[in-house]
């Protein structure tokens, strides 16, 4: 770290709490897009905020920022602050879109300095804040470019670096990295997540993928049409599921149906002990739903196996062979065994369920 | 490559219809030089008729250029933020208002004249001033503005542009000025020479609102093509045409470069 990205580091705000109260959005078509929540941020969290297109999520995101606004009822709060009626320009937020949203008519610095000229800084001090900006998202060299001779990646470091120029109160960030390309955007990802720990800022970012949601979140919320399906920490999201929505959402897409009876799932003639799974979900006997990943069930010998199944599909993933089998449920489920197996479509298999690894849910 | 018949009838069809049309501009251009028109070229060349029209016209000339002028800045104050408004709220209200705007351009600048005399002709010092006849080419010529800078408004989706300026604290009238009127200058620009050109060269409606004293210049060229010398006529042709080529050329060089695509972006390292 250089002299003055520690200087930046040491400047920037300690992060602000955000807390949302009894917040509902009604469009003025009278769609419902939120159902009343409440969501509260700490300083310097990086919250995560996940779900398909639709969710609710980016509203959540514009209410924060002040490009919408709750219903009769809600309140937002940075810090002690009361900001539920002030606009965009009076609350001090930084924000990063998909689109980039960067002024074509500016170069790359004019573009960093916006926000400080707004806030009347002067040149000098400008001039030595743009320069830290750039330096610090690796773009010092592009100081003099127009925006439409970059590509997609250094024009996302710009709008990250204009964002939180004027030391914002909160980062916010729509998809930031949905338009870029997959290798680009694993590597931009590595360097937010160093940027937002480095900044100590409180970040909240949109995502519709789950991997960058694990990768950048101290805490995630998925939304579920207009609603809050479940915040937690990404292990808990990812290991412990409270709704179907969420296990399928996070990846665990394979379902059984099954009769559950003192932990013990009962599917046919099979039996299986799923005490622990069971335990957790604090469901009661009777009809339900297990939810598993490709890891939840295991390819295994004759003796050892719960289910005989058959291989409908077979593909290389490099690490793993994933492996689509029928004939255990209704549907076809996933599972994946070492890479170097040899398999057919077509082959009878045997697999056995991975009892710490599986999520019980109530039928629904 | 090998040239058949076929392209030198191709090539010999186009020189005609080039010559067909190109002719009588040079024609037209000589007569406003020559001596005397009926005996030809061999009657000498003289810039007498030039001089004449000047002698003439100059008052009208003026009036046209300080129109035209004017014209540009109402349709910029006026053009600019009715663009911003079409684009920024689109619904059934703005297209409703587009259209209304649109009209002066579908309907005979005759008719338009004569809708502005029934309705304001009686007012004397309104009637007889060039604000007259700079009413009826706003009216004509603000729907080109429009539709020339709410093309480029439409095209930098101008709604993630302001947020991104909102979210950076600048107000709504700083995000106009230092967003989104610099980014639409290149419709503005069309914009501007459209307007100049249309105003300079408006016949029908300004035939019917002029008054003595208040003649534009193609209104002046009607008249002396009526009433002088078919020199007279041909050299005031031929001073029009040196007004209004640079303001062809510019708007041509403009379109050109706004509809250049964007260097080629550079790759990340």
């Amino acid at each position: 770290m250089t002299t003055s990205q520690k200087q930046a580091s040491q400047a920037q705000d300690a992060g602000t709490a955000i807390a949302l109260t009894n917040c509902a959005k009604t469009f003025a078509d009278g769609t419902r897009a939120l159902m009343p929540f409440d969501l509260s941020i700490t300083a310097g969290e990086t919250l995560v905020l996940l779900g398909p297109s639709g969710c609710g999520k980016t509203t959540i995101l514009r209410m924060i920022a002040g490009l919408e606004f709750p219903d009769a009822g809600g309140a937002i709060h940075f810090g002690d602050d009361d900001v539920t009626r002030q606009s965009i320009e009076q609350r001090r937020v930084g924000m990063v879109f998909q689109s980039y949203a960067l002024f074509p008519n500016m170069t790359v610095a004019e573009n960093v300095a916006y926000g400080l000229k707004v806030q009347k800084v002067g040149k000098a001090e400008r001039d030595q804040r743009v320069r830290e900006m750039l330096e610090m998202m690796h773009i010092d060299m592009l100081a003099n470019r127009r925006v439409d001779q970059l590509s997609g990646g250094q024009r996302q470091r710009v709008a990250l670096a204009r964002a939180i120029a004027p030391r914002p109160r909160v980062l916010l960030l729509d998809e930031p990295l949905t338009a870029l390309d997959a290798k680009l955007r694993v590597r931009l990802r590595t360097e937010i997540n160093a940027l937002l720990r480095k900044l100590g800022i409180t970040a909240i970012y949109v995502s519709h993928d789950q991997e960058e949601a694990m990768a950048l979140g101290d805490r995630i919320v998925v939304m579920q049409k207009g609603e809050i399906a479940q915040i937690g920490t990404p292990q808990e999201i990812y290991r412990a599921p409270k709704t179907p929505f969420v296990a399928d959402f996070v990846g665990a897409s394979n379902c059984l149906k099954v009769d559950i009876e003192n932990g013990r799932a009962l599917l046919g003639k099979v039996d299986v002990d799923v005490s622990p799974a069971w335990n957790a979900s604090q469901t009661t006997d009777g009809l339900s739903e297990i939810y598993f990943r490709a890891d939840g069930l295991a390819l295994c010998a004759a003796d050892d196996a719960h289910f005989t199944a058959r291989v409908e599909a077979v593909s290389y993933l490099g690490e793993r062979l994933r492996v689509t089998v029928s004939g255990i449920g209704e549907e076809a489920v996933l599972v994946d065994t070492d890479p170097d197996t040899n398999m057919t479509p077509g082959e009878t298999v045997h697999c056995r369920l991975v009892p710490e690894r599986l999520t019980v849910f109530a039928a629904s | 490559m090998r040239r058949t018949g076929i392209f030198y009838a191709q090539l010999g069809l186009t020189i005609l219809l080039c010559l067909f049309i190109v002719v009588p501009i040079v024609m037209s251009a000589l007569a406003g030089v020559t001596v005397n028109v009926f005996q030809g070229l061999s009657s000498g060349l003289t810039l007498r008729w030039i001089f004449e029209v000047w002698d003439l016209y100059a008052s009208s000339i003026f009036l046209s250029l300080w129109l035209a002028i004017a014209c540009l800045f109402v349709t910029l104050i006026a053009g600019v933020p009715l663009a911003y408004v079409l684009v920024r709220k689109p619904g059934r209200a703005t297209r409703l208002f587009e259209e209304l705007l649109t009209l002066p351009v579908a309907i005979p600048g005759l008719a338009l004249a004569l809708a502005l005399l029934i309705t304001y002709g009686g007012v004397s010092g309104y009637r007889s001033s060039w604000l007259f006849i700079l009413t009826g080419h706003v009216l004509f010529t603000l729907p080109f503005m429009v539709r020339s800078v709410a093309a480029v408004m439409s095209a930098m989706d101008m709604k993630t542009l302001e947020e991104g300026a909102a979210s950076l604290g600048a107000g709504f009238w700083r995000r106009f000025f230092t967003v989104i009127v610099p980014n639409a200058k290149p419709g503005i620009l069309a914009g501007a020479l459209m307007v100049v050109t249309l105003s300079v060269g408006e016949f029908n409606l300004t035939w019917m609102l002029h008054t003595p004293l208040t003649k534009t210049l193609p209104v002046g060229l009607a008249d002396s093509y009526a009433s002088m010398r078919l020199e007279i006529g041909s050299a005031y042709t031929l001073i029009f045409f040196v007004l209004i080529m640079p303001l062809l050329i510019a708007m041509q060089i403009l379109a050109n470069r706004s509809s250049k695509p964007a260097r080629a972006t550079a790759e990340d390292k």
